[in-house]
């Protein structure tokens, strides 16, 4: 009978409203109304409520942390969907527990990608409607937003609704205030053997079409700056391939954490085992060491022979104005880099130490995409105005809280409709037999 | 071939039609000076690589729901 069935939870907490996920949505929702009105002021004040001026005679940067937060959320997607449509291209079955929370962080971080792009913008509606219209396609504008957040994240969709079909079918078999919603999604999956090849098919081009669709995605975003010859700084080939790199070293990092904050949270250690995060340890090993050796060659090449304003740039990096937070950026993947490399090399993967080693290659990321983004318009003035400054203002601040913490409402919300772990087959062979 | 394999495949093929029809043809021709570079030769132009994009990826959609006869 349903009514007796209703009593009977669903997998991976789906439906069960427990204190702890109360608390932490609860924490979600006030940083993000912290953030709505952040940007309701910035709305009614105009752009002059953040800490943006224009280039030159304002002595400012037009390209804030509003920016630099487009790069590093775009970034974080593009490690999400590289190690989702890698556990299923190379069937690694000891990360199958990660894959559906790599979807789900790509598709949040492609959104909040988004709207910091929206919040940077005086004009929002103007600016979306004409780049719709009017984008050039020798811009990279044109690569990045109209591949990234249209393309990719409609892609990213796709594949998240198409891999979770046979888990929405085994729980749409079950009674349960969720049950309309489960059938919605199975869209008359019936697990049959014919169904699954041809999902397996389907999951396998997928991958294998949104693998390049990214990299070209993702290196369009570092020609945005790599492409500015008259700006000193932005203007090289290191920083397509850059990006790219970086972008995996957040976005494995940010998996790290919450397949940690997930392992805990619903007691999936078996699930989500000691191996599946030694493979997440290796692989953000190998991004950040490739990361630290394009930081060691940009180091080296601002510093050789520079001319005047790449000069004036270098000492404003390296023991100016932004020596702080280059160095600090520097120490965060550093230290990371070297706990990696000690777990690797006594093959004692701990998790405490990898979330510690995720957070702070985060930071660092941050404060890489904002030195990426700040400091060539503030120092890298090749016209005769003075040196400029730029610091985040409140409404920014407040702006960034609610983007931060609207990824973590978007993903706490998830994780009580649907199960942010794909169902184990024998998990949903029970499941449907209870439910017969 | 299955009804299924060639809508799947149409839908593949419209969308790969209309990114490289708005890419190459539609927007903006690849050149620096005048005015004619910079305006798209077809409004909306980028919109329809968009879709292209957008019709391409839906017939993985298609080609995973459409319901047996």
């Amino acid at each position: 009978m349903p009514t007796r069935d209703m009593r009977q939870p669903l997998p991976m907490g789906v439906g069960s409203l427990t204190r702890g996920w109360a608390a932490v949505l609860a924490l979600g929702v006030v940083g993000t109304v912290v953030g709505i009105v952040g940007y309701a002021v910035e709305r009614t004040q105009g752009m002059v409520a953040t800490g943006m001026r224009d280039l030159g005679t304002m002595q400012g940067a037009t390209w804030g942390i509003y920016i630099a937060l487009v790069v590093y959320f775009v970034g974080v997607s593009f490690a999400g969907i590289t190690v989702a449509a890698l556990i299923r291209l190379f069937r690694l079955d000891k990360l199958r527990g990660v894959a559906r929370m790599a979807e789900v962080l790509t598709v949040v971080a492609l959104i909040l990608g988004a709207l910091a792009i929206i919040v940077d913008l005086g004009q929002p509606v103007r600016g979306v409607i004409n780049l719709f219209r009017y984008a050039r396609p020798q811009s990279p504008f044109f690569g990045t937003f109209s591949l990234v957040i249209s393309g990719y994240l409609f892609a990213s969709l796709v594949y998240l609704y198409l891999t979770a079909r046979r888990d929405a079918a085994v729980l749409a078999r079950r009674p349960s205030r969720l049950q309309g919603f489960f059938r919605l999604w199975a869209a008359g999956y019936e697990d049959t053997p014919e169904q699954r090849a041809r999902d397996r098919r389907v999951t396998f081009w997928l991958a294998l079409a949104i693998l390049p669709l990214l990299v070209i995605a993702h290196s369009s975003l570092g020609f945005v700056f790599g492409l500015q010859v008259g700006r000193p700084g932005w203007f090289g080939t290191l920083q397509a391939p850059a990006f790219v790199v970086l972008a995996g070293v957040s976005g494995v990092g940010h998996i790290i954490v919450l397949a940690a904050i997930v392992r805990k949270a619903l007691g999936l250690g078996k699930r989500i085992g000691r191996d599946a995060f030694g493979w997440l340890g290796l692989f953000l090993l190998g991004l950040l060491a490739t990361y630290l050796y394009f930081v060691v060659v940009e180091v080296l090449t601002i510093i050789y022979q520079p001319g005047v304003i790449e000069q004036r740039l270098s000492e404003a990096l390296l023991s100016g104005t932004y020596a702080w937070l280059f160095w600090g950026s520097v120490a965060t993947l550093v230290v990371p880099f070297l706990i990696l490399a000690w777990m690797a090399l006594t093959r004692t993967w701990r998790v405490g130490w990898l979330v510690t080693s995720g957070i702070l290659v985060n930071l660092g990321a941050i404060g890489k995409r904002y030195l990426i983004v700040v400091p060539s318009q503030t120092h890298g003035q090749l016209l005769p105005y003075g040196i400029g400054s730029y610091t985040p203002s409140l409404v920014e601040l407040a702006v960034t809280v609610g983007l931060f913490s609207l990824g973590a409402v978007l993903i706490t919300l998830f994780m009580k409709v649907f199960p942010i772990v794909d169902l184990e087959t024998e998990a949903s062979t029970e499941l449907e037999e209870v439910s017969a | 071939m299955t009804k299924r394999g060639v809508v799947t495949i149409g839908m593949i093929l419209v969308g790969a039609v209309l990114m490289v029809w708005s890419y190459f043809v539609g927007a903006a021709p690849w050149c620096a000076t005048g005015v004619e570079c910079s305006n798209p030769r077809v409004e909306w132009a980028p919109a329809l690589f968009v879709l292209g994009v957008v019709v391409a990826f839906s017939s993985a959609l298609y080609y995973s729901i459409a319901k047996d006869k």
